[in-house]
């Protein structure tokens, strides 16, 4: 894996919501800037309204900075890329009236893959994730993570390079995400994906990444950026490590004011999200 | 009720619901009806192999089972295009939609007279009248279907590159087929009122007007076995939908 070459990068980024002078205009990233390298799992973590999931949505185009640009291998990000980028989304964004399958065929159609090549890819993803015995079944008759992992499934059939993850797990309970966690590090290691992957759990940023951008309250810069060095894949024991511990708590000392000072201004706005 | 072993489930619960009215409908009018104007329902059972083996009769039904089908068909074409072209669109829901629920919400009998002075007193009246009481459901949940899809699964798909065209076909439309299903049966039932107020307001044929003419002529047997004959056609429409329903919208119940 060569990771000297930058495949995203980020520079400047600011989104705003409103505009200059109202006073309800809310700045919700500051200059952020980020080169990730080529097969890195960079995670995303910060209080809720630093910007974390904006900052995705800018690098998937799915949302126009305010100022600044991203680059994915040098060329300017100005629209989602579907070529390039594939999202896994926290919401259940399967279509329910299509099979598991056929979810995942659908996110080829979209993207332009040939009729014939989308069954074999289809099938070969959903065995990545474990999901081959629910082919047939529709996204209703699944648990919370099954959706969540025929959403990778989705994902891995586009077979971009770049895989950016929302909050994949957030609406998981502990027990699943643990495990769909083990398992995602066991298949990004394998396929050299570059990943960005936000998230809430501090846990969930250290055990998979191999980056931790930490994020500011709002309005979000970048505070620090934490190196894991672990190899992949990462198995159980380096759940329990002291290595983990230790970067956990780091993590913690990092984010604990910025998550006080997101408090407060809420409480100041009266508590609204 | 807890009781709900192998003898009292709700269907046989129904039926004998059903038996019970019928049989009280029968001591009734044979006990305090005047027989010019209500019959007993096993007189009604009686006069049914003569309605259905009477030409006239069987012409009637199958000119209006014609027009209902006809109304129908165009309100459900209809109704989807204006529904789509409203419900996809922000400013013509804001702009449209609350002229389309005036209208719905106008008791459309009154214009009938216009109907008839318009297309004349035969089958076109009738289609048009059940036309304008067919379209209104379908056009109402067409948009509502089209309006409570999750922005979500729009990202995601146009994360994925999807074309607006894509974004029709695959996820917008299949979004709306369990709702429009619904506006289908509701406007199913509302041509088949509009066909039959048309009929019994000014006709000389189709069903309204045999039960017109048999209620006129104090004859309540041949008027109520024509009226389940009307039922049963009305159920088989209705069961029609149901089943075309659940085909489509698999999904939904799974």
């Amino acid at each position: 894996m060569n990771r000297t070459s930058t495949v995203i990068k980020v520079e400047g980024v600011s989104q705003a919501f409103g505009a200059e002078g109202d006073p309800r205009r809310v700045v919700a990233l500051e200059s952020a800037t980020l080169d990730i390298p080529r097969g890195e799992l960079l995670s995303l973590i910060g209080p809720s309204g630093c910007g974390k999931s904006t900052l995705l949505n800018i690098i998937g185009g799915l949302a126009t900075p305010t100022t600044g640009r991203v680059t994915i291998d040098g060329v300017e990000v100005k629209g989602p890329s579907p070529q390039k980028v594939a999202y896994v989304f926290q919401e259940n964004t399967l279509f329910p009236w299509r099979t598991v399958i056929d979810n995942v065929k659908l996110g080829m159609a979209f993207q332009g893959v040939s009729k014939s090549e989308r069954e074999g890819r289809a099938r070969e993803s959903l065995e990545a994730v474990g999901m081959q015995d629910f082919a047939n079944h529709f996204p209703g008759q699944l648990s919370g993570g099954m959706k969540q992992r025929v959403q990778l499934a989705r994902a891995l059939g586009l077979q971009t390079e770049i895989v950016l993850m929302d909050e994949p797990f957030a609406a998981l309970d502990e027990q699943t995400r643990m495990v769909l966690g083990e398992d995602l590090s066991v298949l990004l290691a394998r396929t050299g994906k570059t990943i960005i992957f936000v998230t809430h759990s501090l846990v969930e940023a250290v055990f998979l990444a191999d980056r931790v951008a930490v994020l500011t309250a709002r309005p979000g810069k970048i505070k620090k950026i934490i190196n894991v060095e672990e190899p992949h894949p990462r198995k159980s024991n380096f759940m329990t490590s002291a290595k983990l511990g230790a970067m956990r708590n780091e993590l913690y000392e990092l984010l604990h004011d910025e998550i006080r000072k997101t408090m407060t201004l809420r409480a100041e706005v009266g508590g609204d999200k | 009720m807890n009781r709900k072993g192998p003898l009292m489930s709700p269907g046989i619960a129904r039926l004998l619901v059903i038996i019970a009215l019928l049989a009280l409908w029968e001591v009734g009018a044979r006990l305090y009806a005047d027989p010019l104007f209500l019959c007993p329902p096993s007189q009604a059972v009686r006069a049914l192999p003569h309605i259905l083996t009477d030409p006239k009769i069987l012409n009637a039904i199958r000119i209006t089972v014609y027009e209902v089908l006809t109304a129908f068909v165009m309100a459900v074409i209809c109704g989807m295009a204006i529904g789509l072209a409203v419900g996809l669109n922000g400013f013509t829901k804001q702009s449209i939609l609350p002229v389309i629920l005036l209208l719905y919400a106008t008791p459309q009998a009154t214009i009938l007279p216009l109907f008839i002075l318009s297309f004349g007193i035969g089958p076109a009246a009738k289609i048009a009248f059940g036309f304008s009481h067919g379209i209104f459901p379908v056009i109402v949940t067409v948009v509502a279907g089209v309006q409570n899809l999750k922005p979500s699964l729009l990202t995601a798909a146009k994360s994925m590159g999807a074309s607006r065209w894509q974004i029709f076909t695959t996820i917008i439309f299949p979004h709306m087929i369990p709702s429009f299903f619904t506006g289908m049966r509701l406007g199913m039932t509302a041509v088949l009122l509009g066909v039959l107020l048309a009929e019994l307001y000014v006709s000389t044929a189709g069903i309204g007007f045999f039960t017109r003419l048999f209620a006129e002529s104090f004859s309540p047997p041949d008027l109520f076995a024509l009226i389940s004959v009307l039922a049963t056609i009305a159920v088989v429409l209705n069961e029609g939908c149901r089943t075309a329903e659940r085909r489509f919208s698999r999904w939904h119940t799974a």
